[in-house]
C-alpha cells in the first residue's frame, strides 16, 4: 500500500512538468509577444526600445530552452513573477483570493452532497414514484441550464424580487447562498442521476438476493450494503469535480462579484496578464492531478474489491 | 480496525471541509456586522453609493493601470482642469503665464490649499511630483507634454515654472489630465522618491479621501476635512466593485446601488428597458468619442480616394447608429465631434447614398462582370478584410453590418474577430484593410488625434500613408502644435480635419457617449467635461 501511494506521487512530478512544458508552449505560440502585452497593460506606448528592454527583463531573449527552464526553476520555488496589470507578486495575489474561491467551492460540494445523496438513493429505491420523477426534473434542469443564466435568475427572483438575499458581494452567509447553489445544481444534477443507476445496478446483484433470503431487512440492505457500494463512482466524480470547480468558479464569481481568484484569472485574460495566466494553468494542472490521487486513494478505502495488491501488481 | 480507519478518514475529510466552509462565514461575521452598521448610519447622512466594473486600483496619482481614473481623479486634483467645450480652469495654479517663445510656462500656486494629511501644498511639492514623474519619464512617453519638458523650477513658495524644450501648446492641456501629472503629498512618497513602485499613502489636496477599502469588494470614500475648495454635498462616495453588466442592473434596481455610471458599463437593452421603465432618471452626455472606421491607404485598392469614398457613401450610418446602438450613440459626420477645442468647423458630410457610391467604383475602374456579386478591376475582386475585437458585441454588428451594406455595391468584405490585444498590434503595424478605431476624448483631443495622424505606430498615421498630401498633412500636424498663435492654429485644424474628412481614411461611424441610471434620491447629476473626472462635484441626495 505505502509503496502504491509513493508510486503514485512520484509520477506527479513528471505530470506536472508536461503539463508546464504544454502551458509553456501555448503561451509561446500566441501571436502576442509578453513584452507588448506587457506594456500595452501598463498602457505604454510600445516602441523598439523599451519593447527590447522589457523583453530582456523577462529573458525572452534567451533560446527557448533556457526559458523553460527558468520557468521550472522558478515555479518550483512558486515564483510566478509579478502581475503585469498589478505589478504586485502573481502567487501573494493568487493565494490572497484562494479563500474566497475554496470557501465557495467547498460548500456547493457540502451542498450537492447533503442534496444528491440522499436523492439519489431514494429516487432509485422508489423507482418511478414521485420522488424519482422530481430528481429526474431536477436533475434534467440542473444539467441543461447555463450556469450564468441560472445565476441570473435565481438573483432576479431572491434578491430583486424577493429581497431575501444580497444581489452580490461576500461577507455573511446570506451572499453565499445564492452562488453556492448555482454551483451546486449542476453537480445535484450529475450525482443524483449516477447514484441511482449506480444503486439500480447494485439491486440486481446476487448479494442483496442472499441477503434477502437471510431475511435481513430490508433498509439494512440498502442502506448498509447498496449505498456503500454504489456510492463509489459518486466519489469518483466528486474528486474529478474538486478541480473543475476550484478551477471552474469563474462564471458564477463573476455573476456574484465573488472575489475569488476565478475572477482575477478572467482579467488576466483580457488583458493578456501571462504570468497569472500561467499560474493559473499551473495550479489547476496540480488540482485535477491531486484530486485524482485521492479519489483512488478514497476508493481503495471504500471499495474492498479494489486490491491493493492487485493495483501495485499492474 | 481497518473498518475504523476507514470511517476515520472519512469523517476526518468531512469535517476538514465542513470546518473550512464554516470558517469561511464566520470569518466574515464580524465585518457583516460592521458593515451593517455603516449602513445604518447610511441612513442619516448623505452618500452615493455606485458601481465600478473593477477594482480601483493602487491610489497613486503617476501609475497607470490598474488604477481606475475615476477614483485617482477623486483624491488627486490637477493645476489645471478642463471645462465644458475645452475652456481651461484655474484649478491648484490661481494663474499662468506662458512666455512669448512658448517654451516658458509660469504657475501661481493657489494659497491656503492644503493635503488631506494637513501638509500645505507649495512649490516645492509640485516640483517633487514632477520629478517623480520624470524619473519614469519612458513610461509616460506617450504624453507630449512630458516629452517637451526641459526642467522644473520651485521659483519661490508659490510659484512654479516648467520650461519646455520646444514649444507645445497643449502643455496646458496635458496638464489636466487624470495621470500622472496630478499630485501626492509629503507622506505618500516613498524613500527614494520613486513613486513607480509604489506609494505610502494616498494623500491628495482633492475633495475626497479613500477612508475604508477592501479589494475587489468596495472603496469608501468620504469628504477631505482640510479642502480649499467648496465642500462636497454628500458625505460619502461608495465604490462597489462589480464586473458583470447584468448583475449591476439588477443590484440597482434593488437599490443596492443609487447610480450606474460610464461609459459601456450597462448594455444597451439594460439602459433602454431602465429608461422605459419611468423609475429611475436616465441620461446621456455630451461625445466623448468618435467610433470611426480606418481605411488603410497603404492597401493598393484603398489607396484610390474614390474608393474610400464609396466605402463613405455605401453604408448607412444613421440605421447602424439606430438598430446597433439602440439610439445611445449618435450618427457622426465628423471624425471629431463639435464640442471640443478647435472642431467646431463646418464639413461636408459624406451622406449615405449607394448610387454615388456605386458611381465612385466605376469610375475608378472597378466594374461589375456579368454573372459576378463582387467587383473586378484588372482580373483582380475588390476584396477587403475588416479586423475588429471579438469580444466587442458592437464591432462585431457593425462589422457584419458594413459587410452587408459593402456587399450590395459589390464589395466583397471578409471579417475578422480578433483578441483585443492582437487587433491593436495588427493596427499599429499597419496590418489591416479596414479597422475600427476610437479617439481619446477630453481633454487629450484635438492635439493628441493630430499627433497619431502624423506619427507613425498607431495606425492612424499608417491609414493616410498614400494619401497625396501626406507630408503636407504632417508638416501641418507639427506647425499646429508648436504654433503659439491662436488664430493659425484655428486655421490649421481646420484644414487638417477637412482634408482628412475629403480623403475618406477615417470614416466616422458614431459619436460615444457616456450613460448614467439613478433612483429618484440623486440630484444634481452633471457630467464631467474630462473624460476622465469622476461626476460628483456637484452631485447631492434629497434625503
Amino acid at each position: 500500500m505505502v509503496s502504491y501511494i509513493a508510486k503514485r506521487i512520484l509520477a506527479i512530478i513528471p505530470i506536472v512538468l508536461f503539463a508546464t512544458l504544454i502551458m509553456f508552449l501555448l503561451i509561446r505560440m500566441s501571436p502576442v509577444d509578453p513584452a507588448e502585452a506587457y506594456l500595452t497593460a501598463a498602457r505604454i506606448h510600445p516602441t523598439e526600445e523599451i519593447l527590447a528592454e522589457k523583453r530582456k527583463e523577462f529573458g525572452l531573449d534567451q533560446p527557448l530552452i533556457i526559458q523553460y527552464a527558468q520557468t521550472v526553476i522558478k515555479i518550483s520555488r512558486l515564483d510566478f513573477g509579478k502581475s503585469y496589470l498589478t505589478n504586485e507578486p502573481v502567487w501573494d495575489e493568487v493565494t490572497a483570493r484562494l479563500p474566497a474561491t475554496i470557501q465557495l467551492a467547498v460548500s456547493s460540494i457540502l451542498v450537492s452532497i447533503l442534496i444528491s445523496i440522499p436523492l439519489g438513493f431514494l429516487s432509485a429505491v422508489y423507482k418511478n414514484s414521485l420522488i424519482d420523477t422530481f430528481s429526474r426534473l431536477l436533475s434534467f434542469f440542473g444539467a441543461s441550464i447555463p450556469q450564468f443564466w441560472l445565476g441570473y435568475l435565481l438573483i432576479f427572483f431572491f434578491s430583486v424580487k424577493l429581497d431575501l438575499f444580497p444581489v452580490e458581494g461576500r461577507g455573511s452567509w446570506q451572499h453565499l447562498v445564492l452562488p453556492t447553489f448555482t454551483l451546486s445544481l449542476a453537480l445535484i444534477a450529475i450525482y443524483t442521476r449516477l447514484l441511482r443507476a449506480s444503486v439500480l445496478e447494485e439491486m440486481q446483484e446476487s448479494y442483496v438476493l442472499y441477503a434477502r433470503t437471510r431475511g435481513i431487512k430490508e433498509r439494512v440492505i440498502m442502506v448498509k450494503h447498496v449505498l456503500k457500494i454504489a456510492i463509489s463512482p459518486v466519489i469518483t466524480g466528486l474528486g474529478m469535480n474538486m478541480g473543475k470547480l476550484l478551477t471552474g468558479t469563474i462564471i458564477v464569481e463573476q455573476v456574484f462579484s465573488w472575489p475569488g481568484f476565478g475572477r482575477y484569472f478572467v482579467d488576466a485574460i483580457f488583458n493578456r496578464d501571462l504570468p497569472v495566466i500561467q499560474c493559473y494553468v499551473f495550479l489547476a494542472a496540480c488540482l485535477f492531478i491531486v484530486c485524482n490521487l485521492i479519489v483512488d486513494l478514497v476508493q481503495l478505502y471504500m471499495n474492498p474489491r479494489i486490491s491493493w495488491k492487485g493495483r501495485t501488481d499492474h | 480496525m481497518f473498518k475504523f480507519k476507514r470511517k476515520t478518514i472519512l469523517v476526518s475529510v468531512m469535517s476538514v471541509l465542513m470546518s473550512a466552509a464554516l470558517l469561511g462565514c464566520s470569518e466574515k461575521e464580524t465585518t457583516t456586522t460592521a458593515k451593517e452598521a455603516a449602513q445604518q448610519t447610511e441612513q442619516t447622512e448623505k452618500s452615493v453609493t455606485l458601481s465600478w466594473p473593477r477594482d480601483i486600483g493602487t491610489m497613486n496619482p503617476h501609475v497607470y493601470n490598474p488604477s481606475q481614473l475615476i477614483a485617482q481623479s477623486m483624491i488627486f486634483e490637477p493645476l489645471i482642469s478642463y471645462k465644458e467645450g475645452g475652456e481651461l480652469a484655474p484649478h491648484l495654479a490661481e494663474s499662468w503665464s506662458i512666455s512669448e517663445d512658448g517654451k516658458e510656462y509660469t504657475f501661481k500656486l493657489r494659497p491656503n490649499v492644503k493635503f488631506s494629511d494637513g501638509t500645505p501644498f507649495n512649490a516645492a511639492i509640485v516640483k517633487k511630483n514632477f520629478d517623480a514623474v520624470m524619473k519614469n519619464s519612458k513610461s509616460h512617453s506617450w504624453l507630449g507634454v512630458i516629452n517637451a519638458l526641459d526642467k522644473t523650477e520651485a521659483v519661490d513658495e508659490l510659484t512654479f515654472k516648467m520650461t519646455l524644450k520646444e514649444p507645445y501648446y497643449p502643455a496646458l492641456q496635458d496638464l489636466s489630465l487624470v495621470r500622472p501629472v496630478r499630485f501626492l503629498g509629503e507622506a505618500g512618497f516613498p524613500e527614494d522618491g520613486d513613486t513607480s513602485k509604489g506609494v505610502k499613502e494616498s494623500v491628495g489636496t482633492g475633495p475626497w479621501m479613500l477612508t475604508d477599502y477592501k479589494k475587489d469588494e468596495y472603496a469608501v470614500f468620504t469628504r477631505n476635512p482640510n479642502y480649499w475648495g467648496e465642500s462636497p454635498k454628500i458625505e460619502k462616495v461608495t465604490v462597489k466593485i462589480i464586473p458583470d453588466p447584468e448583475t449591476r442592473v439588477m443590484a440597482f434596481e434593488k437599490g443596492e446601488l443609487d447610480l450606474i455610471y460610464g461609459e459601456g458599463v450597462i448594455s444597451m437593452d439594460s439602459f433602454n428597458q431602465l429608461k422605459e421603465s419611468g423609475k429611475y432618471t436616465t441620461d446621456l452626455s455630451q461625445p466623448v468619442g468618435t467610433r470611426s472606421m480606418l481605411l488603410n491607404s497603404s492597401n493598393e485598392k484603398l489607396a484610390d480616394q474614390r474608393v474610400r469614398l464609396a466605402l463613405h457613401h455605401g453604408f448607412n450610418k444613421q440605421a447602424m447608429v439606430e438598430g446597433i446602438t439602440l439610439g445611445l450613440e449618435e450618427k457622426a459626420d465628423n471624425i471629431l465631434s463639435k464640442n471640443f477645442p478647435y472642431t467646431n468647423i463646418d464639413v461636408e458630410p459624406i451622406e449615405y447614398n449607394v448610387e454615388k457610391a456605386t458611381a465612385y467604383l466605376e469610375e475608378a475602374g472597378w466594374k461589375l462582370p456579368a454573372g459576378k456579386t463582387v467587383r473586378e478591376k484588372d482580373g483582380q475582386p475588390l476584396e477587403l478584410e475588416l479586423i475588429y475585437d471579438k469580444t466587442d458585441p458592437i464591432q462585431k454588428a457593425m462589422a457584419e453590418t458594413a459587410q452587408a451594406e459593402w456587399a450590395a455595391i459589390g464589395v466583397k468584405l471578409n471579417i475578422t474577430g480578433l483578441e483585443l490585444t492582437v487587433q491593436i498590434q495588427k493596427r499599429r503595424a499597419g496590418e489591416f484593410d479596414v479597422d475600427f478605431w476610437t479617439n481619446y476624448g477630453a481633454p487629450y483631443d484635438p492635439h493628441s488625434f493630430i499627433n497619431v495622424v502624423a506619427e507613425k505606430g498607431w495606425g492612424v498615421s499608417e491609414a493616410h500613408t498614400n494619401l497625396p498630401m501626406k507630408q503636407e498633412l504632417d508638416q501641418q500636424v507639427s506647425e499646429a502644435l508648436t504654433s503659439t498663435d491662436e488664430t493659425k492654429r484655428q486655421e490649421l485644424y481646420g484644414s487638417i480635419l477637412k482634408t482628412l474628412q475629403e480623403q475618406s481614411a477615417i470614416v466616422p461611424v458614431s459619436y460615444i457617449k457616456k450613460t448614467v441610471v439613478y433612483h429618484d434620491k440623486v440630484t444634481n447629476f452633471i457630467f464631467p467635461a474630462n473624460r476622465d473626472e469622476h461626476p460628483f462635484y456637484g452631485i447631492d441626495t434629497s434625503n
